[in-house]
């Protein structure tokens, strides 16, 4: 058969292309298991620590989530609820746009809904070394134990090294990432007000 | 063509035809993920990888490949081995995977490896391909790298997400951007060549 005539050509990149794809469907599905148990591992933890629940190990932390962590569905919504030193607290999964893609994290709050307990997040696609550092310890804990104020928060310009006034209801923006910041704001007040509706605060 | 010997080439690769400071390829992801030495490290080296495995299995099967498609055969080479690096970082590696996000996917627009394919595993041996992927690489690599180092510690005060530089040291936000890759990239090759062209004049 001729190298360069039309049935070899189509006949060669059938093959190939049959071959290649094979052996990828094949690694994927070989690691599908990991790579899920990661991804559910992810969440875990993300709701553990948006909570404020420490764990060690990654074996503790699914323990922990089975004893501590529950579900309930409250008017149609499905939460996470834990009770930590004495305290109901509430999470939930959300999901917004940032700048580049969707973000999705866990919010956690305490029962009225009058401050955040934490945020982390779960996913995200944003700029990194700079909309990514959303991610980074120091912005995730100005969040802690936050006070809501008029149902909202700010994310506001300030030195970008955190703000970890927790009374006054705002938390620094990442610097360079302003469109990310805004999206965070923009997120984290939706799902409050969300989470208001649900639990019925006031 | 005569054939150049092993040294030639990662001389070649390295240094006198680097990648990037002489044929000016690989540039966007030269701007765009050199802000932290860990996402750099981790990409560059996942370039090595995809430089080397293509150019040698495209040598290998070059004389198969009928040359009407013998581009998309090697773009399907090289996604092929693009995506068996994503599916092991996310398998085994998920942190990293989370960080570097979309860029690994990218690796496959880096016009490096197709320059290579298309350069010299189209018409040489298999491992002397992948010996000149695996360089060229890592030509790649360390000028990756190098830019890498100004910005984490300057933007950040940081090497490798260690604090280096005191507490009290105002970091260059400018340097965690996009714009001052090309600053870094323009006074990085400015250095470079004029040492060449010293030397040149000096022979």
């Amino acid at each position: 058969m001729k190298r360069e005539g039309k049935v070899y050509t189509i006949i060669f990149t059938f093959i190939i292309s049959f071959v290649f794809v094979f052996v990828l469907a094949v690694a994927n599905e070989l690691t599908k298991d990991t790579v899920e148990r990661n991804q559910e591992l992810f969440q875990i933890k993300a709701i553990l620590s948006a909570m404020d629940i420490s764990y060690q190990s990654d074996e503790e932390a699914f323990q922990k989530y089975n004893s501590i962590v529950s579900t309930v569905n409250i008017n149609g919504s499905q939460l996470y609820t834990a009770e930590v030193n004495g305290q109901k607290i509430y999470a939930t999964i959300f999901t917004g746009s940032g700048l580049w893609g969707t973000i999705t994290g866990v919010l956690a709050v305490n029962e009225d809904v009058s401050r955040i307990v934490g945020i982390d997040f779960i996913s995200q696609n944003e700029t990194p070394g700079l909309g990514g550092r959303i991610e980074e310890d120091w912005f995730k804990r100005q969040f802690s134990g936050l006070k809501i104020i008029d149902g909202e928060i700010r994310v506001v310009t300030g030195q970008g090294s955190g703000d970890y006034d927790y009374e006054n209801g705002q938390v620094d923006a990442i610097t360079g990432a302003t469109r990310t910041s805004e999206s965070i704001e923009r997120i984290v007040n939706e799902t409050i007000a969300n989470l208001k509706d649900i639990l019925g605060g006031e | 063509m005569a054939q150049k010997s092993w040294i030639e080439i990662a001389k070649d690769n390295l240094w006198y035809n680097n990648p990037v400071f002489i044929q000016i390829l690989g540039i966007c992801s030269t701007l765009a993920v050199t802000n932290t030495l860990i996402n750099t490290s981790i990409m560059t080296l996942g370039v090595v990888f995809v430089t080397g495995l293509s150019a040698m299995t495209v040598s290998l099967l070059k004389s198969f490949i009928p040359r009407k498609v013998r581009m998309i055969a090697q773009t399907l080479i090289i996604s092929f081995y693009v995506i068996i690096v994503d599916i092991v970082l996310r398998a085994y590696v998920p942190e990293v995977s989370r960080a570097l996000g979309p860029y690994v996917g990218l690796i496959i627009t880096n016009c490096i490896i197709m320059g290579r394919t298309e350069a010299f595993a189209q018409s040489n041996p298999p491992l002397l391909s992948l010996w000149d992927g695996l360089t060229t690489g890592i030509g790649y690599m360390y000028v990756l790298l190098m830019v890498a180092f100004v910005r984490e510690l300057l933007g950040f005060g940081t090497v490798f997400g260690f604090q280096v530089l005191p507490d009290n040291f105002v970091n260059w936000t400018i340097m965690v951007m996009p714009p001052s890759a090309f600053f870094m990239l323009a006074i990085f090759i400015w250095i470079i060549k004029g040492y060449m062209f010293r030397k040149e004049v000096k022979k």
